[in-house]
């Protein structure tokens, strides 16, 4: 293909990995389309393990558009979403984890979600993964030590311990599985509600924490219908973010209409925004709503329009005591005030694992990934509870082998005989 | 004239008898050719059969009708338990052996078998007809055809034997001609062959051993059998000793070490790490102070001692120098040197669960020949293809075990799905149903099979019909019994386990761990007390009935996989949704289903799953695009 496209080559390919300049001319015609910069990629050496040819061509629209034609007509055919990535991993160039990490990183939204993309490509969860499953075959070992080899030098192996190692894989797992409530948003973003009566300035929030007017504001209440919803990063981290209808209180609708936005809304939200204007006062409204919320969800109380009220004067009553909040924050849409704490919380709220770990510790990002952890977990817990409570190692270990299995479906690694590897490499074996 | 036969196996080990038994038993007319028929069933190393693994091979050797289980009752002069302090479920029989009364019991096994012939010889050829194996042709140039021929030669094809760093003696075992000729004729019908190498310890002269620095190690007494279905009178007992080697013998092997054929480069085979030489220990574990050395009789009549532990290739001098510096053996008197031995093997992924050589229909190899090492892992293979082979002949289904049926089945699968890469020896961490596989219930497991499909003769059936009754009878006993708080607590205290102030049922107490059904069965006055095999067999399913539910569970989704079946004929290399390392190793190994795919190394999970999806597109002829979305969803059956 590549030297049908550029004659000058004189059907030798050029040296792998450095790039030429080149005339590339339409295969039928010998019209030159474009001169351009091509790199070519022999397999196994490329990403996707197979010959491959880069080309770097003049923008626009056209120009690519003509080369793509002649390549198709020369006999190539279009790439389908992620099919390199698929090659690649059909190959053996990346496991399945990686591949998924690929597919996060193009469509990452956010820093966050970029990095922990990238480090799942780079192989970081792979690699831990691998470890823990390490970790399991060496309990695997010393069982086999313990079963198989009952004359040897060395002597057995204490019960006890088995059962501590046992405990520190279970901790390791249990740090990797803490990641996952946090990481599997780190794809769609979390679920966030602006809530509130009417006029309490949602929609005002919405457009500025976008950056950009979305929704519509008037000074009309009951402006905003249906509810909007946004993608935006706050502090790295990526947020839906939905503005909803102020809650009305009239005419028993209050309960009603409070019901029916927690019931679209905060039933599968990571996060309440609860707005109040300082200038009003706690109300029936607020309450309601906070009580529709599920428990576990965190609420962050936004006193908005803080310019409406003077310097240093106090705000209209808020919340009576024992009704929880997560965060107050005073905000004006007006001045900025509060626009930078909201940044700097959320965060904290949602992604609370993630945040504390740091940007580079690997992060279960899908519930593939989860399950699998958590199966794992409840296996190797479920072996040392066993084993302590005194049932024979030898039929203990069949949960062992379950938590291997689940953590190998995972990266999709294939075992082999690697207890026996293990046992040999640690303990003088035989007669 | 051409003698004519049903089925004919070479080579008289632990591999080629049961063959020849087996298919005997079949009624296949059957003809076992060996060089020496005095040495029909001999142990080139120790004379010693089951351990950890193995020994419940050999159960299933027997429960499948075999000739092991017998001969070793009638020839063990040394028994114990292994694994004994750990539970019934790791239970492991070894034996020691008389190493003359062994063959002889084996050889009295195999004359009470009609339609077996045996006739001694070398082969040295095989001949064809057409593309089917036609018969074998003899040192002497006479001519047996058959309808099938099992191949087991054992160490012989090609052996060299190695005392030192010289180029070695080309031998099959100390004192016995190699095989080079058959290996020759098998090489040229396009096989694949390789090279292992193992190796034995001297023997020393029991009169010139001071016992008084030994440790005893005494067997178990009592008359557990291997054999379920024929009571062989047991010998008298002896016991065994052990000593250590120190930093005397450390030092006199490091000196030496250039002058060992393993460290020399003599030799290039690889040998089995379980095994290994002195030579072995003393370089991968240099700070090792001691390594324990078993002295083990080898028959009754006969002072010799096997000096199990100290396996070598270094010259003779060196191996009397390290064998004196070794407390108790200062002035041990050798008999036999030890030696390393290299011989061909024919890797075993050319074969078929029938041990069926894949591209040569009638010929069948089994034993050391396939890669394996030990007398139990030859025997059970012999097993499996002598009964192939006659069933071939016969026109009937073949035999195969599962992972989930027999450790025999372990065995074989792994030896053909996944090939070997050294000597292959059994452990139950290669089971994944080590539960299920136990020593004490492989009658059960194996033996209405083995009944159903003509492997049994008469009088073994019906001594397995005998200690079924038996087995129920335990079963009830521990179901109905009811023990008195008196009774039940002196049982319950002597495991630390809770107290109890009414009557129980003998069962509810056996599920609590550490209460031991042998306890209660004596203080419940059980009129099977004693029988600890039958009562451990119970005690085991009823103590982890959850966990053996578990395994029962998973293997029934094995067998399900089993039943996906892949015809010879997929064009794997056509399935470009799965991962290229996986369609070059369905390609070359074939494997006949879906559970056998799925343990070939280099097929992953994700890979299982769409070939369920190709191979269920290609049954319905639709072509698979390597672009189409990959399979969410795993298919039902995986
Ligand atoms: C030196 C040595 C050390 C060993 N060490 C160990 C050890 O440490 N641990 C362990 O587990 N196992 C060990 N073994 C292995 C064990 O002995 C074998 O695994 C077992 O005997 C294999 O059984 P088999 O039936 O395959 O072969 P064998 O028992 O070797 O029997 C082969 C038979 O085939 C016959 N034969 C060969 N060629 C022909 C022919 N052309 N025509 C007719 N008959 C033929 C031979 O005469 C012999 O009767 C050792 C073996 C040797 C020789
Ligand atoms: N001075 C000042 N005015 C604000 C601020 N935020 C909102 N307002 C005004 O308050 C009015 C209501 O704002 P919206 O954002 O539409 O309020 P809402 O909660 O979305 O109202 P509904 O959709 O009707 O429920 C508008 O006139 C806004 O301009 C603020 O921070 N400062
Ligand atoms: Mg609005």
């Amino acid at each position: 293909m590549l030297l049908r496209l550029a004659p000058s080559l004189r059907g030798e390919l050029p040296r792998p990995r450095v790039t030429r300049l080149l005339s590339l001319k339409d295969p039928t015609t010998g019209a030159l389309l474009d001169r351009g910069l091509v790199t070519w990629f022999p397999g196994p050496s490329s990403y996707t393990g197979e010959d491959s040819a880069e080309l770097s061509l003049h923008g626009g629209s056209l120009v690519p558009a003509l080369v793509l034609d002649a390549c198709v007509r020369a006999g190539a055919r279009m790439a389908r979403p992620g099919e390199f990535t698929q090659r690649a991993y059909l190959n053996g160039k990346v496991d399945l984890v990686q591949a998924e990490g690929v597919a996060d990183l193009v469509e990452a939204e956010s820093e966050a979600a970029r990095r922990a993309a990238l480090a799942q490509t780079e192989g970081g969860l792979s690699r831990r993964v691998s470890e823990l499953r390490e970790g399991i075959v060496e309990l695997e070992a010393l069982l086999a030590y313990h079963v198989d080899f009952p004359e040897e030098d060395d002597p057995p192996v204490p019960l006890e311990r088995i059962v501590r190692e046992a405990g520190g894989v279970a901790e390791r797992l249990e740090i990797l599985q803490a990641t996952a409530p946090g990481g599997e948003l780190l794809r769609d973003g979390a679920l966030t509600v602006l809530a509130g009566r009417p006029n309490s300035g949602k929609s005002s929030l919405f457009n500025a924490l976008l950056g950009e007017a979305r929704a519509i504001v008037t000074a009309e209440p009951g402006t905003t219908r249906d509810a909007i919803e946004a993608r935006v990063s706050l502090g790295g981290y990526p947020f839906r973010l939905v503005d909803t209808a102020g809650i009305r209180p009239h005419e028993g609708e209050v309960e009603r209409l409070g019901i029916e936005v927690a019931r679209r809304y905060v039933a599968r939200a990571s996060l309440l925004l609860l707005c109040l204007p300082c200038d009003r006062a706690w109300g029936e409204e607020e309450a309601t709503f906070l009580s529709a919320v599920p428990v576990g969800v965190p609420v962050v109380l936004l006193r908005t329009m803080r310019d409406r009220i003077p310097r240093g004067a106090a705000k209209a009553p808020g919340p009576p005591g024992g009704i929880g909040t997560h965060a107050v924050i005073d905000v004006s849409v007006e001045d900025g005030t509060g626009l930078r704490e909201i940044r700097d919380t959320l965060p904290g709220l949602v992604y609370r694992g993630l945040v504390e770990l740091g940007g580079d510790a690997p992060v279960l990002t899908r519930r593939r990934q989860r399950v699998a952890v958590t199966r794992a977990l409840e296996e190797v817990l479920a072996f040392r509870n066993a084993l302590s409570a005194g049932v024979a190692a030898e039929v203990a270990a069949a949960h062992l082998r379950s938590a291997e299995t689940a953590l190998e479906e995972l990266v999709g690694v294939i075992s082999g005989d690697e207890v026996m590897d293990r046992v040999f490499a640690d303990f003088c074996i035989g007669k | 004239m051409t003698r004519s036969y049903d089925v004919i196996v070479v080579g008289g080990g632990h591999a080629g008898t049961e063959a020849a038994a087996a298919s005997a038993r079949l009624g296949a007319r059957t003809l076992l050719i060996t060089p020496d028929l005095s040495r029909v069933g001999q142990m080139s190393c120790n004379p010693a059969i089951g351990g950890v693994a193995k020994g419940v091979v050999v159960r299933e050797v027997d429960a499948l009708g075999g000739v092991m289980g017998r001969a070793t009752d009638a020839s063990r002069i040394h028994f114990r338990m292994l694994n004994r302090s750990k539970g019934p479920a790791v239970w492991s029989p070894r034996a020691q052996c008389d190493r003359g009364l062994y063959p002889r019991g084996v050889r009295r096994i195999l004359d009470g078998i009609e339609k077996l012939d045996l006739f001694q010889e070398m082969i040295t050829g095989v001949w064809m007809e057409g593309e089917r194996l036609g018969g074998v042709v003899t040192r002497g140039g006479q001519r047996f055809s058959a309808g099938a021929v099992v191949v087991t030669a054992g160490t012989f094809l090609r052996g060299r034997i190695h005392v030192g760093g010289e180029a070695g003696v080309p031998a099959g075992r100390a004192g016995e001609a190699p095989s080079i000729e058959l290996a020759e004729a098998l090489e040229a019908r396009g096989l694949e062959v390789a090279r292992f190498k193992t190796g034995t310890p001297p023997r020393v002269d029991g009169r010139t051993v001071d016992f008084s620095r030994l440790e005893v190690q005494a067997g178990d007494v009592n008359d557990y059998r291997f054999s379920a279905y024929v009571d062989e009178p047991i010998p008298e007992q002896r016991v065994c000793w052990i000593t250590w080697t120190g930093e005397g013998l450390r030092k006199v092997v490091q000196e030496n070490l250039g002058r060992s054929a393993l460290y020399g480069g003599a030799i290039s085979g690889r040998g089995p790490r379980y095994c290994p030489s002195i030579e072995d220990k003393i370089v991968k574990f240099p700070n090792a102070p001691r390594h324990q050395v078993f002295l083990e009789p080898e028959g009754l009549e006969t002072t010799e001692l096997y000096v199990n532990g100290l396996s070598t290739s270094l010259p003779g001098d060196v191996q009397e120098a390290f064998i004196h510096t070794v407390p108790g053996l200062e002035e041990a008197r050798i008999t036999k040197l030890g030696y390393a031995i290299e011989y061909d093997y024919f890797p075993p992924h050319q074969l078929r669960h029938t041990l069926e050589v894949r591209s040569v229909p009638g010929l069948f190899f089994a034993g050391q020949i396939n890669g394996t090492t030990g007398y139990e892992e030859a025997a059970g293979q012999g097993l499996v293809a002598g009964a192939n082979a006659a069933l071939k002949v016969q026109g009937l289904e073949g035999f195969v075990l599962g992972r989930d049926q027999a450790y025999i089945g372990v065995l074989v699968d792994d030896l053909v799905t996944k090939g070997v890469d050294e000597p292959y020896r059994l452990f139950t961490s290669r089971a994944e149903f080590r539960l299920l596989l136990r020593q004490d219930n492989a009658p059960e497991r194996l033996g209405p099979l083995a009944e159903r499909r003509g492997l049994l003769l008469p009088e073994q059936a019906a001594a397995l019909k005998d200690r079924r009754r038996r087995w129920v009878e335990v079963r009830e006993w521990f179901r109905s019994e009811v023990l008195v708080p008196e009774t039940a607590n002196k049982v319950l205290r002597e495991a630390e386990s809770a107290e109890v102030n009414r009557p129980v049922r003998a069962e509810e107490l056996l599920r609590r761990p550490r209460v031991r059904g042998e306890s209660l069965a004596r203080a419940g006055g059980a009129p099977f007390a004693g029988n600890d095999e039958l009562v451990a067999a119970v005690e085991l399913e009823v103590k982890y009935e959850g966990y053996v539910r578990r395994e029962e569970d998973r293997a029934r989704r094995l067998r399900d996989q089993a039943g996906f079946l892949l015809p010879d004929d997929l064009p794997y290399a056509d399935f470009v949704t799965l991962s290229r390392e996986a369609r070059d190793k369905l390609v070359r190994l074939r494997p006949g289903n879906l559970a056998q795919a799925g343990r070939i190394p280099g097929v992953s999970p994700a890979d299982l799953q769409n070939l369920v999806l190709e191979v269920r597109r290609a049954r319905r002829g639709v072509a698979v695009d390597a672009t189409d979305e990959p399979s969410q969803g795993s298919p039902d059956i995986l």
